[in-house]
């Protein structure tokens, strides 16, 4: 949204001639040249009387659109930067890494859909210590309904590890526990501003140092979308769908796993279904299905959606108390 | 002087058919977009709930452009071309695509290698194929990802430079595929579809676009309801075609008007055992535009896509 002005000095071609020339064609900033068609533009840059340079201009804004868009790759080098970066990173969870192949992909958008009490924050709260501990990564939980718990994260991490000597022990876990930042997000205006901030710091970081983000969670996706969706507008629904392109741009361009918690609803016939709608359906890449026996420490998770594997694929895992 | 520049033409007749009609070939493509002959400058839309196995066919429609009509003797029957692939759905998988591309490779010459072999191997690692073939294939793949409108208009308005340069080396673009999903695109639509149509006018290729439609609006949940209540003993799987069922469209008549062809993807209610543990979902297919009456019925597997009785 910023104005052709501010482009002049780093491309003086774009004086103010340029200037008063695409003004008066309705055109003040590079969106702007976006909606407009340039060979027409060009067409009467042609009768103007400095039509060499207006045309001039006319590449470089060109050139300068050019880079506005992502990339163009081919097969190969799409191959070779996932087989490089697009790694996957084990979810501490039996069942679910069984299931997935080895875990949660880096560079896609996981999400796990359940009723409540399904063991969905568990599974975060897992994931997040796991990839803490042996990804060596460091790991942001956007917590939305005061469920990160701090007590059950250490006896996760405590879980596996050999009753060795306390002092190590406790400085080992403190190393762990710092990967992990917990913000709370109560709507989705935070949320959006975290995320910015998020992304704004990682385009920003220099590379190397061993506390690289891995895995972003946000526990419940549906709890911030849901009080703005439904209404008569539909700005509650386009707001749903950015945040969902967020989080993939977030998950592909800095290599990222992101884990989405959904709840469900009332469908047709009676049989629950993920909610958040339709058009939320086709956003993340993979959806797990939770489901929990009364009072039992047993969760079913089956296949809801994923890009290379059949649908309906179980397993089991247990949560440990 | 000018004026006899006028009366001179750029070319004879001859020249203009033979440059036409070698151009103008139909395009023979894959099951189930086989009934409808589609040539350069159509655009083919492919609509349908999620999921209907429209990215699916998205693949094996790029794969085809790819590949060669021969290669070392053996016969792929591709269009040697490259293909443009935006994804506004932001959700390719290039595994997927490069383990299917290693199919196509490895089936297309089956009659040099042992088809027991074949038949017995099915890991991923063990098929046999063309490495230099396959690295020329991905390498005419060019893929971006747009991940807001704008994104996607500033790729549009530089896509001529990049066809650009590909010819530049010789080949030429068959196809452009635009995965878009749900991906709004209503604010800027006007300027989309002249963009693309200026396109299709430079460079003359096919365009397919897959679009989701939204079910569930509750006039036709209770026709589903109505429908099912009296004929139980109905052996036609689901028991509801496409004629009767309306789904919701969102698109502006800008879009309606500009696209040429149209094909709806279902997915029914059945399943198909094919062997003990692959238990694949039957999808239906209907053309829309033009209409023809009847369905098709579909399994996708990993070699393709194929037909059921």
């Amino acid at each position: 949204m910023a104005p052709l002005k501010s482009l002049e000095q780093d491309y003086p071609i774009l004086d103010s001639n340029f200037q008063s020339f695409c003004a008066s064609h309705d055109i003040f900033s590079v969106e702007d040249l976006l909606l407009h068609d340039l060979y027409v533009l060009a067409a009467f840059a042609e009768q103007e009387s400095s039509s060499e340079r207006l045309k001039q201009g006319i590449t470089q804004v060109l050139s300068i659109i050019d880079g506005k868009h992502q990339p163009w790759l081919n097969g190969m080098e799409l191959l070779e930067d996932a087989q490089r970066n697009k790694h996957v990173l084990s979810s501490g969870c039996e069942g679910i890494d069984l299931l997935l192949h080895g875990g949660l992909r880096v560079g896609q958008l996981t999400e796990l859909v359940g009723p409540s009490s399904s063991g969905k924050t568990q599974v975060c709260l897992l994931a997040a210590s796991n990839v803490a501990k042996k990804h060596i990564g460091s790991v942001v939980y956007l917590d939305t309904g005061n469920s990160f718990s701090p007590q059950r994260v250490t006896h996760f991490i405590c879980q596996h590890s050999d009753p060795a000597i306390d002092q190590a022990k406790h400085r080992t876990l403190q190393k762990v526990m710092n990967n992990i930042s917990c913000k709370s997000v109560f709507d989705i205006f935070t949320m959006f501003d975290v995320l910015h901030q998020l992304e704004f710091n990682l385009r920003s970081q220099m590379q190397g140092g061993d506390c690289k983000m891995q895995l972003l969670i946000v526990d419940s996706v549906s709890s911030m979308v849901t009080p703005i969706l439904g209404g008569s507008g539909s700005q509650g629904h386009a707001l749903m769908i950015s945040a969902g392109y967020l989080l993939k741009k977030l998950a592909h361009e800095h290599n990222i796993a992101v884990l989405v918690t959904n709840h469900t609803v009332g469908g047709d016939g009676g049989i629950s279904k993920p909610a958040l709608g339709e058009s939320w359906k086709s956003i993340p890449h993979v959806r797990l299905l939770l489901s929990r026996e009364h009072g039992g420490s047993i969760c079913n998770v089956s296949i809801l959606k994923h890009p290379s594997m059949a649908v309906g694929k179980a397993a089991r895992f247990m949560i440990h108390n | 002087m000018e004026a006899k520049g006028w009366i001179t033409g750029d070319e004879s007749a001859k020249e203009m058919l033979g440059r036409v009609l070698s151009r103008a070939r139909p395009f023979l493509l894959l099951p189930p977009l086989h009934r409808v002959p589609l040539r350069p400058r159509n655009v083919l839309e492919i609509v349908g709930p999620s999921p209907s196995a429209k990215t699916h066919l998205l693949i094996q429609a790029a794969l085809t452009c790819v590949l060669p009509i021969d290669w070392n003797g053996v016969h792929y029957g591709g269009f040697d071309g490259f293909v443009i692939f935006i994804d506004l759905d932001c959700r390719f998988d290039i595994f997927r695509f490069s383990h299917l591309l290693k199919l196509r490779l490895a089936s297309g010459s089956i009659s040099e290698i042992d088809r027991e072999q074949n038949n017995n191997t099915k890991e991923r690692s063990s098929i046999a194929y063309d490495e230099e073939l396959y690295t020329l294939c991905m390498r005419r793949f060019l893929y971006v990802r747009c991940y807001d409108s704008f994104e996607f208009l500033a790729t549009l308005k530089t896509l001529h430079y990049r066809i650009q340069k590909e010819k530049a080396y010789g080949t030429c673009v068959h196809m452009l595929l635009i995965d878009r999903k749900s991906h709004s695109i209503q604010a800027v639509l006007e300027t989309v579809v002249q963009e693309i149509r200026k396109l299709l006018l430079l460079h003359p290729m096919l365009a397919i676009a897959t679009k989701a439609t939204l079910f569930g609006n509750r006039a036709m949940n209770e026709a589903k309801w109505n429908l099912r209540k009296p004929d139980t003993s109905n052996s036609q799987s689901g028991g509801i075609t496409a004629l009767q069922l309306p789904y919701r469209e969102y698109m502006p008549s800008v879009w309606q008007t500009f696209v040429t062809h149209r094909i709806l993807l279902r997915p029914s209610d059945d399943h198909l055992a094919v062997s003990d543990d692959q238990n694949h979902s039957v999808y239906f297919s209907e053309w829309l535009m033009p209409s023809l009456s009847f369905l098709d019925k579909f399994i996708v597997k990993e070699t393709g896509v194929f037909f059921v009785a």
